[in-house]
């Protein structure tokens, strides 16, 4: 009886006690988001741990976007996908290009100064596969897509605000017009230009990203000389904007600004843990070291009793010591300054040792970072006054980012700007990781929603995978 | 021998529970709770052993024992601030149960004992939810024994004071953003411990049908010493996170209960009560987690909750029919100790309504078979655990059938 009445009683609160919270109210606000394109460089095309790869594509930030729009309207979003998960990158040598696969954190034994092993062991980036087959690798960048065109995704890893305008640019043809790998192996046609494959779709909605790479072609190889100027990303940016945004369909957009460098754990994190002053000298030391300068032309250079900077060569070709501020940059051989006397001098080097300044690929001085750091300033000027001029959202990447130093928390999640450790960036501390990758979407969200008034709903971060330790 | 049997029987079940504010149980006599959960002020058998051990002299009986169960089943609701996807769960069937037995060696003194559930919180969110990193699963239990004695001078004044030795046990799960091939990181936490605290009362009977009763339980500070504590995290990382030992200390918060009654109708068939709840829940100001062997990764953590005080007001009343059938009903807001900006996840808490009743079937004098409901509307609530920066909206329903039984002979 009771048994009864329990059971009853039961089934009558599941049937009807059960209390509803109003979902979440999405809403396009009237926007069209049925065919979303998006335009921009690597950061765009989910180019990840130093190579493009097909869960990084996968993750991208469009297509997370994407997805999310499918709540209000959105359709279906098609990536130009590799058909690889180990990945393909490439950088130029002598006569051609050698490939490479993606990074990884992997656990690499340590050695001392003489190769031996120390039984310890540290966890480095490095590439899945060593000494791949470069046929192999070249053959999968080159290879159509996966999945059939026209690509909603035009974001081409290496793109500039210039190059997206370039016919040709995916003619992979060597007859000295520049070209672009990552473009080839999707481009409707020989002739084609990436902002012309995006405005033949049509797209009603459109998001462009770009100008990041205009300044990190040039900063991650430690140089100023290599930036965009001013006046050509002034002059091709508000075109771009304006071709995508009085295409056929009129569509409504949103633009995002190009963050700091220092911002991005490629030029943070070896000066974070190894000072620009790290050199200890005694007497003797300091004394021989100062001789040995002199001898080799630069008695500018004092070495002292203690503290010294290291040596590096400045943009121009002379020597100077460091300063404090200067980036040492992530692709430094820190083994060379541990064994080789690398910013001091080569013990090793016979008959006499030899001053070994740090070549000035593995630095940002602070006159570089100021050249680069005006740079962005003017593209996101422009950036923001063609937001104004076409009427588009904006999103703040560059602010987004700086909150990011001092860490910031969502759904119980830490993230800062450091590398690996901080969660937002993948294992070449350039492009984001994953979950990077779906906070990026959510405040383009953001940005949308407040400019728009849509309520688009944001990605749950927590989905999305983060740095893979082994 | 029965009474052995039933005790075996009640101890046998676990208990753990989660509703009410933040995690304070209010099932212990069916008849009390068929009444709206009111009771300082209330004779009628051996629960108040529990309720106001001053009123324990004044059961008239010399021996009372009273026992049962309750399941509790619950569905909790999570609309994530900016996210499309709902997340609910179904709590398991929870059972907190309770068993009291007085004796009276003489009219005016009676010695007992009670058994029961007071505090506790089960619920399990699933290993992949939007909170993982915050909770995943926590079931935590306190049992309380309390000796009481208590002794009445004529039949105006009782007064009574029980011991209470708290016995609870903690066991939660959670997700660590470190990811390895094969996903989340992880951390459980197990451990039990056991303290004590009091129980005292004071009854007065001023007139004939009215009873005041006051009643203060103490806080009882359930420290756990030396957990365990296992991560599991890639192997890359396992040297930060060594398998430790942890201590963690939950407050089980002191009560300060108002009661008042009164009997009226031929032969007192009609009973209305009232009962003020005051909960010094401010003793939960921070959940911390002081790991034993500390690393970069691995350090002493300290959650803040900072719980208020809340009054919880009560109502009840009974109708005897007859010599077989009696019949309660009754009701509480109980609102929620937890600020707006430090609600969370292991403990949902929302304001409350609840609404009881309750029967009583008397077949042979001095044996009542006890029957009560409790349905718990929760009232929706937004808010955010700023700590984790974790938002959204909460809701939840809470529906408890029981059974028990009173023997007074």
């Amino acid at each position: 009886m009771k048994k009864l009445l329990f059971i009853i009683l039961s089934v009558a609160f599941l049937a009807g006690c059960d209390k509803k919270i109003d979902e979440y109210p999405a809403s396009s606000n009237g926007v069209d988001f049925s065919n979303y394109v998006a335009v921009g460089n690597s950061l765009t095309s989910g180019h990840s741990d130093n190579a493009l790869y097909l869960s990084g594509q996968q993750n991208s930030y469009p297509n997370i976007l994407a997805s999310q729009f499918q709540t209000v309207g959105g359709g279906a979003f098609r990536q130009p996908l590799i058909g690889t998960e180990n990945g393909v990158g490439f950088t130029p040598i002598p006569g051609g290009l050698y490939y490479y696969t993606k990074l990884a954190l992997k656990i690499v034994p340590d050695k001392d100064c003489q190769g031996n092993p120390t039984g310890t062991a540290s966890l480095k980036p490095a590439v899945v596969v060593d000494n791949p087959d470069q046929n192999t690798l070249k053959q999968q960048l080159f290879s159509p897509p996966t999945v059939a065109g026209p690509y909603n995704n035009m974001g081409v890893t290496g793109a500039t605000v210039q190059s997206i305008f370039y016919n040709r640019l995916g003619d992979p043809t060597p007859d000295g017009h520049p070209f672009n790998p990552y473009y080839v192996r999707f481009a409707s046609s020989v002739n084609a230009s990436i902002l012309q494959d995006a405005i033949t779709q049509q797209p009603t909605f459109f998001s462009m990203w770009i100008g990041n790479f205009d300044i990190l072609q040039s900063a991650v190889a430690g140089t100023d000389q290599l930036l965009t100027p001013a006046d050509t990303f002034a002059k091709y940016y508000p075109l771009a904007v304006g071709a995508l945004a009085t295409s056929a369909k009129k569509p409504k957009g949103v633009l995002a600004n190009v963050p700091d460098i220092t911002s991005i754990p490629y030029f943070t994190t070896i000066s974070a843990s190894l000072p620009y002053n790290s050199v200890i000298l005694d007497s003797a030391q300091a004394a021989g070291l100062n001789i040995l300068y002199t001898m080799y032309g630069h008695p500018d250079i004092h070495w002292q009793v203690g503290q010294n900077p290291f040596v590096y060569v400045k943009g121009d070709g002379s020597w100077a010591q460091m300063k404090p501020g200067d980036l040492l940059l992530l692709t430094i051989p820190t083994d060379s300054i541990k064994c080789k006397g690398m910013g001091v001098a080569d013990p090793t080097a016979v008959p006499l040792p030899k001053p070994y300044p740090i070549a000035g690929k593995y630095i940002l001085d602070t006159e570089e970072q100021q050249v680069i750091q005006a740079r962005i300033a003017a593209y996101n000027a422009v950036i923001a006054n063609v937001a104004g001029t076409f009427n588009l959202a904006l999103v703040d990447m560059n602010g987004y980012l700086k909150l990011f130093k001092t860490g910031m928390v969502f759904d119980g999640v830490k993230f800062t700007t450091n590398f690996i450790t901080g969660g937002l960036f993948s294992t070449d501390g350039v492009h984001l990781n994953p979950r990077g990758n779906a906070l990026t979407a959510n405040y383009f969200i953001q940005a949308i929603n407040a400019k728009y008034g849509c309520s688009i709903p944001q990605a749950d971060i927590t989905k999305f995978k983060g740095v893979i330790f082994p | 021998m029965r009474r052995i049997t039933i005790l075996l029987l009640f101890i046998g079940i676990t208990a753990s529970t989660s509703f009410g504010g933040g995690y304070q149980v209010g099932l212990h006599s069916m008849r009390n709770i068929g009444m709206g959960l009111i009771g300082t002020s209330l004779t009628y058998d051996a629960s108040s052993l529990f309720y106001n051990p001053g009123g324990a002299a004044f059961v008239k009986e010399t021996w009372s024992f009273s026992g049962g169960v309750s399941f509790l089943m619950a569905r909790t609701t999570f609309q994530p601030k900016d996210v499309m996807e709902q997340f609910k769960f179904e709590h398991k069937i929870n059972t907190p149960l309770y068993f009291y037995a007085a004796f009276k060696p003489t009219k005016n003194l009676s010695v007992g004992l009670a058994v029961n559930t007071p505090y506790g919180n089960g619920l399990s969110w699933g290993k992949e939810w939007i909170g993982k990193y915050l909770i995943q699963d926590i079931t935590f239990r306190a049992f309380t024994f309390q000796p009481t004695v208590s002794y009445k001078f004529k039949d105006i004044i009782g007064i009574g004071v029980g011991l209470i030795y708290s016995y609870g046990s903690v066991d939660l799960n959670k997700a660590i953003p470190l990811q390895g091939s094969t996903g989340d990181g992880t951390l459980n936490i197990q451990g039990s411990t056991g303290n004590f605290g009091f129980n005292a009362g004071i009854m007065v009977k001023p007139v004939k049908g009215l009873s005041l009763g006051i009643d203060y339980r103490s806080k009882i500070e359930m420290k756990v010493k030396g957990a365990d504590a296992t991560f599991t995290v890639p192997t890359s990382l396992s040297a930060q996170f060594p398998n430790n030992k942890v201590d963690v200390m939950l407050p089980l918060p002191a009560n300060l209960d108002f009661g008042a009654s009164y009997e009226f109708g031929k032969n007192n068939q009609w009973m209305i009560g009232l009962n003020l709840c005051y909960v010094f829940w401010n003793t939960y100001d921070s959940l911390v987690f002081d790991f034993e062997t500390k690393t970069s990764a691995v350090n002493r953590t300290a959650n803040p909750t900072l719980y208020e005080n809340k009054l919880i007001p009560r109502i009840g009343a009974q109708y005897r029919m007859n010599d077989l059938l009696t019949f309660r009903i009754g009701g509480y807001y109980d609102p929620s100790p937890v600020k707006d900006d430090y609600l969370n996840p292991q403990t949902p808490s929302v304001d409350q309504i609840g609404l009881t009743c309750g029967l009583s079937v008397q077949p042979v004098k001095g044996l009542s078979i006890d029957a009560a409901f409790l349905y718990i509307m929760g009232l929706e609530r937004s808010g955010t655990y700023s700590p984790d920066n974790f938002a959204g909206t909460y809701s939840n329903a809470v529906f408890t059938p029981g059974i028990g039984l009173t023997y007074n002979f």
